[in-house]
């Protein structure tokens, strides 16, 4: 099996599931604590029509050269603000307007790229082509994970107080506006250029995944980031490997293998769960 | 020490609006170091918005607020929070200590969270995860988080709702002990008529102005009340303490 590593394609996937991996699975730590889970898938589905209208406009010609990437990171970011938005200004519930931009913008996308003529060519955005990435993809990538961990270290007291009490991170001096605003953004950047490798209809699967598998066996929140930056992590390369011994597409196959730590983690859970039972209560109606 | 220029809180004609909605109007009282004061009135009366214009989460429209007290410590009103946080009682509130925005470090703050707790009753607390405690518990840590950096005045948001009559007794000890043996001076916004005629120095009685202003006996009347909510037939029309009881349950 390690002559496959030899391919340059494989090595450069490899290098992408351990780069984006545990930096997708740590930002998907604080989109589940965050019950923004659904945005994020939200925002990969609107990037359909980022695609479409990239080829439509003629903005490029290349689903997957950089010039797409552009053009996704743009669409992306203002899908994610409009979207923030609109959180903020009307009383919709955030759930809603998830729903409508959601449904809205894969009708515009499709609309849009049925009128394309390379319409085969759409396989590749909706699950990803990790093996064509270039060695610049890969770059891109690593700078996006240092992006995002810095902005997750450096946010984390704020992130965590905005998680248990708003008026305390307020207190604490804590501009939530403003952090809220980044925290979509960051998502959508993230999107925006994982979205060639890992596939509009995967990738948030590969965001929330590990950070609920890693949940259900955590007891703090150290142990969560931990354990869901390893799940990401050997989920990845478990993926990738499995794909290319038996020839099977990457992205679902990277999928599945986090669905496989995430049933694993949920019957381990349940296990030391019952060994605990006595202290720990699960059911909400328990806790009065 | 001498005569301090500045009142240790002093709130005069303040107001707040939410748009067109008038939510105080010309608030003005004073509390001295060492007090415990307690709020009461109706729902939606601006308790809660009273509370959080002393500590900056509400835009103040006019008025003034003086204080010499430096540290102000504020319990929130909220039960419990989302199960699925993973948050340790630990690791919840070293994020009140650490001043620097990154927080990772556990190990020098942990002996100052256990002393916190231990101190407040709530030491067996440390290493269980915030969405699994239940209300009374997670209130004592909400407490435990205001008092870490030792403040001066202690602000609290009801902060017995939802605890049976078990959980208020204890309750009212940790209260005593704070007030009278750590010295805090304590602010808090109560429906238990009772509990606050037991424990005040002075109540103010609010519903959108102050409708009412003194000490507990004279607050605590049953005419004073029924002017700030309403004749309650049966409740407030009776005659001295059995008005409280019935009161402080009706939320």
């Amino acid at each position: 099996m390690w002559e496959i590593l030899q391919t340059p394609q494989l090595e450069r996937a490899f290098l992408i599931a351990i780069i984006a991996g545990p930096m997708m699975a740590l930002l998907g730590t604080f989109i589940t604590l965050r019950g923004m889970a659904f945005f994020s898938d939200a925002i990969s589905h609107a990037a359909l029509t980022g695609v479409g209208l990239g080829v439509a406009l003629r903005l490029t010609n290349d689903v997957y050269g950089t010039g797409m990437q552009f053009v996704l990171i743009v669409f992306c970011c203002l899908v994610a603000l409009t979207m923030a938005w609109l959180f903020e200004r009307t009383s919709l519930r955030a759930d809603t307007v998830i729903a409508f931009s959601y449904s809205g913008a894969v009708a515009l996308g499709v609309i849009l790229i049925s009128q394309m003529k390379g319409y085969q060519s759409l396989e590749g955005v909706l699950f990803g082509e990790i093996l064509f990435a270039s060695d610049l993809d890969v770059w891109i990538i690593l700078g996006l994970s240092v992006v995002v961990l810095v902005f997750l270290l450096s946010n984390l007291r704020a992130l965590l107080l905005c998680v248990v009490q708003e008026d305390l991170a307020r207190i604490a001096g804590v501009n939530i506006r403003r952090l809220n605003y980044l925290f979509v953004l960051l998502i959508a950047l993230v999107v925006a250029l994982l979205l060639q490798q890992l596939g509009a209809l995967l990738i948030s699967g590969l965001i929330v995944i590990p950070a609920a598998a890693s949940r259900v066996v955590s007891t703090s929140f150290r142990q969560m980031l931990i354990m869901a930056a390893v799940f990401g992590l050997f989920a990845g390369i478990i993926g990738i490997a499995t794909s290319a011994q038996f020839d099977l597409p990457t992205g679902p196959t990277i999928v599945l293998a986090n669905v496989a730590f995430l049933v694993a983690a949920m019957m381990l859970g349940a296990i030391l769960g019952r060994a605990k039972s006595g202290r720990v209560n699960t059911s909400p109606l328990d806790r009065v | 020490m001498e005569a301090d220029k500045k009142p240790f809180l002093a709130v005069e004609e303040l107001n707040v609006r939410y748009r067109d909605n008038h939510v105080l109007e010309d608030i003005s009282f004073e509390i001295e170091r060492g007090q415990f004061v307690c709020v009461i009135g109706p729902n939606g009366g601006g308790k809660s918005t009273l509370l959080k214009s002393l500590v900056g989460l509400v835009q103040i429209h006019s008025g003034t607020i003086r204080k010499a007290a430096q540290k102000i410590g504020y319990v929130p009103q909220q039960l419990r929070i989302d199960a699925a946080v993973p948050l340790r009682v630990d690791e919840f509130l070293s994020l009140k200590l650490s001043t620097d925005r990154v927080w990772f470090g556990l190990r020098g703050t942990r002996q100052k969270v256990r002393k916190k707790l231990e101190e407040i009753g709530a030491g067996h607390l440390i290493d269980r995860q915030i969405g699994k405690l239940s209300g009374g518990e997670f209130q004592r840590i909400l407490i435990a988080y205001a008092l870490l950096d030792d403040p001066e005045l202690l602000l609290l948001d009801e902060p017995m709702t939802g605890l049976d009559v078990r959980g208020g007794l204890s309750f009212d000890g940790l209260l005593h002990h704070l007030h009278e043996h750590a010295g805090i001076t304590i602010l808090m916004v109560s429906h238990d008529l009772h509990l606050v005629e037991h424990v005040s120095d002075q109540v103010l009685c609010i519903n959108r102005t102050v409708h009412c202003h003194g000490s507990p006996d004279y607050v605590l009347q049953p005419d004073n009340l029924s002017k700030a909510y309403g004749h309650l037939p049966g409740l407030v029309s009776g005659e001295g303490n059995e008005a409280f009881i019935p009161l402080g349950r009706l939320k």
